[in-house]
């Protein structure tokens, strides 16, 4: 999906490239010859007239001129560095269509330039998100910074865009790693804490997340269960109980109000519903299972969720 | 059982997916694990290892019977079949071989089981057998030890008369920790 719609967005480019050639022929040879080039796919003699071009005084004054040089640098960096997250291409690229808009007749391609950018800028976004899902322990610095480009330039490619979204998904996508660190490694407990200051940020953002609520929940729920399973033949009364103590207490006091509170917001969500039945059944709460479990089932009649979300 | 955190389907955005993607629900997983069948079943390990049973008792396997209840039963056989009580090795039987059994040490009737408790009780009179419950009242229907939820934890309370008149001594341990 995401390819398609880079490929119609190129070839949208290019096309108004061309036409914007035609206008520019006689003001413009240099970037005009540039364009031309990188039409032909010649793109690093394109790189290298469109170059040239910004040396030149007249040519250098128009928007157009810094136009093409930033469609020719992001055309190379998607046949050459795409993927490639510190890429100096798309940096150099998205600075040139920003020059692009700051000249007097920014307006003429004003349009074209924007959609460029917020190409690049996606391709930020992306590259965070894949980022955010390798950060080795004790470091985001990479996948925050590269939102901080996103964020940098999509508010000029869409004027007026709310970045509340995108920040409460990148925020969510760094938690669901430090999640899954914490998972591979239940004892060390920084990975879990850091996982929980994600998803608390985004309630800051949003006190209505749903996802947020519940997956704080589950944190703490399974905080608790990995502290259950140590249970074993080994583990002395006192000790059994002093360990059942504070589990429940996490599931009781925790886990059980945060899920109350995604239940509120989303009662027919399946997920948040089975979270509610097996944080019941945790606390030994055996009507609050009967009725929850009885809720699935009316939802899954109503067709409102599916019947493996039962399980 | 473990929840599971909602999993963000990670996914090459392009923008307008992104944005149509913003309401659904991801997550990660709630762990499987029965809880409290992990604490119910450490306890019948507890009282199998902190009570005292007749000599005639101690040879052979030592026998836990689990009725109406398969997490409870499935976390005994994982975590604890096999174990030594004292000189003998703990085994976890269902209810049918509960039924065959020449003898059960520890029986455990789940409350979806309330109404076979009667007929235990009657087949297991005189004999050593200690039975645990988990329904309130329990105690008064031949119970000797009967778990209770008290804010989510799970404790017991005993009847040390009837398990006294079973032949089977609750150790120290077992006194301390039961509810008065």
């Amino acid at each position: 999906m995401g390819n398609s719609i880079n490929y119609r967005t190129s070839l949208g480019c290019l096309l108004a490239m061309l036409l914007c050639l035609f206008g520019h022929a006689q003001q413009l040879p240099i970037t005009n010859e540039a364009a031309r080039l990188c039409q032909q796919l010649q793109l690093d003699a394109a790189l290298e007239k469109s170059t040239e071009s910004l040396n030149d005084k007249m040519e250098s004054a128009d928007a157009y001129a810094w136009y093409v040089n930033g469609f020719v640098l992001k055309e190379i960096y998607k046949n050459r560095e795409y993927g490639l997250r510190n890429s100096s291409l798309r940096t150099a690229a998205m600075k040139s269509f920003a020059t692009s808009l700051e000249k007097k007749n920014a307006q003429q391609h004003l349009a074209m330039t924007r959609l460029a950018m917020k190409y690049l800028a996606s391709t930020y976004y992306n590259d965070a998100l894949q980022a955010a899902q390798s950060i080795a322990e004790g470091g985001e610095q990479e996948a925050n910074a590269l939102f901080v480009e996103f964020e940098k330039w999509m508010p000029l490619a869409e004027p007026g865009i709310s970045m509340t979204g995108y920040k409460k998904e990148f925020t969510k996508s760094i938690g669901q790693r430090y999640f899954s660190l914490w998972q591979r490694d239940t004892d060390n407990s920084e990975n879990r804490d850091k996982a929980i200051a994600q998803y608390e940020k985004i309630l800051k953002l949003d006190s209505s997340d749903v996802d947020a609520y519940y997956n704080l929940s589950v944190i703490h729920y399974n905080q608790a269960v990995f502290m259950y399973r140590k249970i074993n033949h080994e583990t002395d009364l006192f000790d059994m109980m002093t360990i059942q103590e504070a589990a429940a207490k996490l599931i009781r006091e925790k886990a059980l109000p945060l899920m109350d509170k995604a239940y509120a917001l989303a009662p027919e969500k399946g997920e948040v519903v089975h979270g509610k039945i097996i944080l019941h059944r945790a606390l030994d709460h055996e009507k609050d299972v009967e009725y929850f479990k009885n809720e699935i089932t009316r939802l899954i009649r109503e067709g409102k969720i599916k019947a493996e979300q039962q399980k | 059982m473990v929840l599971a955190i909602r999993k963000y389907a990670f996914r090459l955005y392009c923008l307008t997916a992104l944005l149509l993607s913003a309401s659904r629900i991801v997550g990660q997983t709630i762990p499987a694990d029965n809880t409290v069948a992990i604490i119910r079943a450490n306890y019948l390990y507890q009282f199998a290892n902190n009570s005292d049973w007749p000599s005639e008792n101690k040879k052979g396997p030592f026998v836990v019977g689990i009725i109406g209840n398969t997490d409870v039963f499935d976390i005994m056989v994982a975590k604890y079949a096999s174990k030594p009580i004292g000189s003998q090795l703990l085994t976890v039987i269902g209810a049918n071989e509960v039924a065959t059994a020449p003898h059960v040490h520890v029986l455990f009737v789940d409350r979806s089981k309330k109404a076979e408790l009667a007929k235990y009780t009657r087949d297991l009179r005189g004999v050593s057998t200690l039975i645990v419950t988990n329904w309130e009242g329990a105690l008064a229907q031949g119970a000797h030890v009967n778990f209770l939820s008290i804010d989510g934890s799970i404790r017991f309370e005993m009847n040390k008369t009837a398990m006294l008149e079973s032949s089977i001594t609750p150790g120290v341990k077992i006194l301390q920790w039961a509810i008065q």
